[in-house]
């Protein structure tokens, strides 16, 4: 009972001692911690804030140059760094760099900016940059005094300075290059790593996930020398000649990362001393990219790609399914930058891009009447050859497959007595009945075409009909037409026989000739005419003259060849000019 | 003269011109056989070339079968029209439309009296019959002049039932041309819009399979009139029978 009671008991206090469990909530600023380390910064104690400067090398040659280096323990933006540097004027200032480091030689961290300048040394001389009071944090600092010497038989200790190499110097904006930033080891192979590396001058971008550190063998002032190499990918932003220069604190021995050592080197112990060093500066040519010719597609990739075929994880897929293409680009240098083609806009496809590094798509079909995947436009800019070149990803062919519809039905109640279910037939083992179209005769232009024919058949019948009736009118007309073609035939006859030199043949044709040529005009058969019916068409002068002659010489030769006695020897070839000027006269009546 | 062997010899190649049947080709076979594998949308894309090729009765039929059986209502019901269209006789695409009508839920296109008319017979066979007709009337009229015969009572007849026959097919020639106005909505949920631009406001959503007559063309868009409203609708989404 006690037990039962204790539990009650137990079970009644639950909801005031118990809760449900609460999402954690953390604050902006922790969460912010959380996300990117943010070590505390030692910036509590201004007094003890020290400045040290130095000329490196501290002895030059007259016109030679030398940097004026300055390093504070504070903060660099709590620093009120002056303009113009009080000096004497043989010395000309050139070129500035600044910059912070956080030294993590215990919690917090310890501050330390740098402050470098050019300085040439115009004349010999000893050049004293006497002390100066500057503002930090709202308190006076005292810079120390630095001398430099310059003199012609100083010896020819180079500044220490970084070196700076570039790929390509000839760019198109946005074409990433990479960038070295070499720092020879020192006597003894000493070699000290670079911390807080960054890029001076003109815009470029650097990509900080592409950076590669590294020891080799490098050719320093003609001999290989062991170096320490910050490697990164850096972006031009513009067109123009840019200058660039790269600057870094040396951090002794401080690797703060992997690093590949491929050289036998010194590494120094100890608390690296931060020394802030510069490069000179290397000259960019930038140019923008072309704006014509710009191919579909262009996501800013410019460099050298290929790519594999597109692969489909299967070409027969379901309406909704996804399925994956996949495709791969290869390239020549640095893909981090890499932008994959971007989604082309589809009615027929819910396309997704893979997550980054991947470069497929997945598909998913929203219609089955789809029959391929959508094309893809993909281009990059080749800067070796100045030209987009296109990489689209092709569509590949693929089947999908809709939801079935119902091959049968039940019977209808309003069909009384049907009790067969309503279903599909079956395949037509034949093609059927065909027609060249679907498109009716109707609205095609040839057939009413086709009609002119017969209405030109009726029209040719009436014209000939109408012919016919008028000819039967005018018989004269026939017999003319008739006798033509008759005297054209003769006339052949007659001309052969006077090729061949046959006299007989000569008159007997052209006597018959003559009496075509006459006979409609009597009307009567040639047959029956002779040669007096010919002379009384030819007129009165002709029937009179040379042309009257001939007619009656030729029937005459022509009636002799029926005679029985002798035949006159008379050569009647002569007389074929006379003839044929007397049918010509004859038929000149017709 | 006997006008009647040619009469007939006239008749029968206006036939064979207009109707004649298909060779089997490798498309129709492969449908088949792709049909009968359940490839449906293979076997459909197979029976479309064929019918590409030369559109035949069956082989729409089949095309009718394999869009029915991929799910496309709309796309099967115009193939089976478009069969009884070239060949109005045939009894598998009548029961298919049946068929379909019933399952999809969708109506008959309503004709004219002359549009009824025109689905006796096929479309070119009305043409050829008007043609053949005409100029059997005239012919009968005039030739017996032409060669100066006596016109007999025969051919008297013959020119009457002609021109009976010519002033018949009219109507029906007119219910052809009208016909190529009536297609079938082919997608379902199709829009109807407002405008024919692709943001047109939407005034309805056909269904699949539902008649309608083309009133005019703009674009990609036809303008068509249903039973009950008119609007724009997608080339794509709507199949003319005739087309």
């Amino acid at each position: 009972m006690r037990i039962w009671r204790t539990i009650f008991f137990v079970l009644a206090l639950a909801p005031a001692v118990t809760r449900a469990q609460m999402a954690v909530r953390i604050p902006p600023n922790v969460a912010a911690q959380l996300m990117v380390p943010q070590p505390a910064v030692d910036n509590s104690q201004p007094e003890n804030i020290s400045a040290t400067a130095e000329f490196d090398p501290p002895c030059v040659r007259p016109g030679g140059k030398a940097f004026y280096r300055v390093t504070i323990t504070a903060t660099e933006n709590s620093i009120a760094w002056p303009d113009k540097i009080p000096a004497p004027p043989e010395l000309r200032f050139g070129a500035r760099a600044h910059g912070q480091l956080m030294q993590p030689d215990g919690t917090p961290f310890h501050p330390v900016s740098g402050f470098v300048c050019e300085i040439t040394a115009t004349n010999a001389g000893h050049f004293v940059v006497s002390n100066l009071v500057i503002w930090v944090g709202g308190r006076s600092l005292e810079i120390p005094a630095a001398s430099l010497d310059a003199a012609s038989q100083a010896a020819a200790s180079p500044a220490r300075k970084l070196s700076l190499e570039v790929s390509d110097t000839n760019l198109f904006i946005g074409q990433p290059f990479r960038v070295r930033v070499i720092l020879p080891a020192t006597s003894g192979k000493r070699l000290e790593t670079l911390r807080e590396v960054q890029f001076n001058g003109d815009p470029v971008l650097t990509d900080r996930m592409a950076t590669r550190r590294s020891v080799e063998a490098v050719n320093h002032d003609g001999q290989l020398t062991p170096a320490f190499i910050y490697e990164t990918v850096a972006t031009p932003l513009v067109a123009g000649t840019l200058n660039i220069s790269a600057q870094g604190f040396t951090a002794g021995g401080e690797f703060g990362g992997p690093m590949v050592i491929s050289v036998p080197v010194t590494i120094p112990s100890g608390p690296p001393k931060n020394v802030l060093l510069v490069s000179d500066a290397v000259s960019l040519n930038v140019r923008p990219l072309p704006t014509e010719a710009e191919l579909p597609g262009y996501t800013g990739a410019i460099g050298k790609f290929f790519s594999d075929p597109p692969r489909l994880a299967t070409n027969r897929i379901h309406l909704g399914e996804p399925v994956s293409l996949n495709t791969t680009f290869h390239g020549k240098g640095d893909l981090t930058r890499f932008v994959p083609p971007a989604l082309p806009a589809s009615r027929d496809w819910q396309i997704i891009a893979d997550d980054p590094p991947d470069n497929g798509f997945t598909l998913i079909p929203i219609t089955d009447e789809v029959q391929e995947t959508p094309a893809i436009p993909f281009s990059y800019f080749d800067p070796a050859t100045a030209k987009y070149v296109d990489l689209s990803i092709p569509p590949l062919p693929v089947t999908v497959v809709g939801e079935r519809l119902p091959e049968q039905l039940p019977p209808a109640d309003d069909e009384a007595g049907n009790t067969e279910p309503l279903k599909l037939t079956g395949l037509a083992a034949t093609p059927g009945k065909a027609v060249a179209t679907l498109t009716p005769l109707q609205l095609r232009g040839w057939f009413v075409g086709g009609q002119l024919v017969p209405v030109l058949g009726f029209l040719v019948l009436w014209q000939w009909d109408r012919r016919r009736r008028f000819l039967e009118a005018h018989p004269e007309i026939g017999r003319r037409r008739q006798a033509i073609r008759a005297l054209r035939r003769e006339k052949i006859k007659m001309k052969i026989a006077i090729e061949s030199g046959s006299s007989t043949a000569f008159v007997i044709h052209a006597a018959e000739a003559m009496r075509i040529a006459v006979a409609p005009m009597y009307p009567a058969n040639p047959v029956a005419l002779v040669g007096g019916d010919v002379l009384t068409q030819l007129d009165q002068a002709a029937r009179n003259g040379r042309a009257g002659e001939t007619v009656k010489k030729i029937f005459a030769a022509a009636d002799e060849q029926f005679s029985i006695g002798p035949k006159t020897q008379a050569d009647l070839l002569a007389l074929a000019a006379d003839v044929e000027t007397v049918l010509q006269q004859l038929e000149e009546k017709l | 003269m006997n006008w009647r062997p040619y009469l007939l010899v006239l008749l029968t190649l206006g036939s064979a011109m207009t109707v004649r049947a298909a060779p089997t080709n490798d498309f129709f076979a492969t449908g088949i056989e792709l049909s009968r594998a359940g490839e449906f949308p293979e076997a459909a894309a197979a029976f479309e070339k064929s019918a590409g090729i030369r559109p035949a009765a069956g082989t729409l039929v089949n095309l009718g079968i394999a869009e029915w059986l991929r799910g496309h209502a709309g796309a099967a019901i115009l193939a089976w029209e478009r069969a009884r269209w070239i060949n109005p006789f045939d009894p598998r695409a009548r029961a298919d439309l049946k068929f379909a009508r019933r399952a999809a839920q969708v109506d008959e296109a309503e004709l004219k009296w002359f549009e009824i008319q025109s689905t006796w017979l096929p479309p070119d066979a009305w043409l050829w019959l008007a043609g053949a007709s005409l100029w059997l009337a005239v012919g009968m009229m005039t030739l017996p002049q032409f060669f100066r015969r006596r016109k007999t009572g025969w051919q008297q007849v013959l020119a009457a039932a002609g021109l009976g026959i010519f002033l018949a097919c009219l109507p029906a020639n007119l219910g052809v041309i009208s016909r190529t106005n009536l297609g079938f909505v082919l997608k379902n949920d199709a829009p109807l819009l407002q405008t024919p631009t692709r943001t047109g406001e939407v005034i309805s959503t056909l269904t699949a399979g539902e008649p309608a007559r083309r009133v005019r063309t703009r674009g990609d868009y036809y303008l068509v009139r249903t039973e009950n409203e008119s609007g724009w609708v997608e080339r794509n989404a709507f199949g003319l029978v005739s087309e």
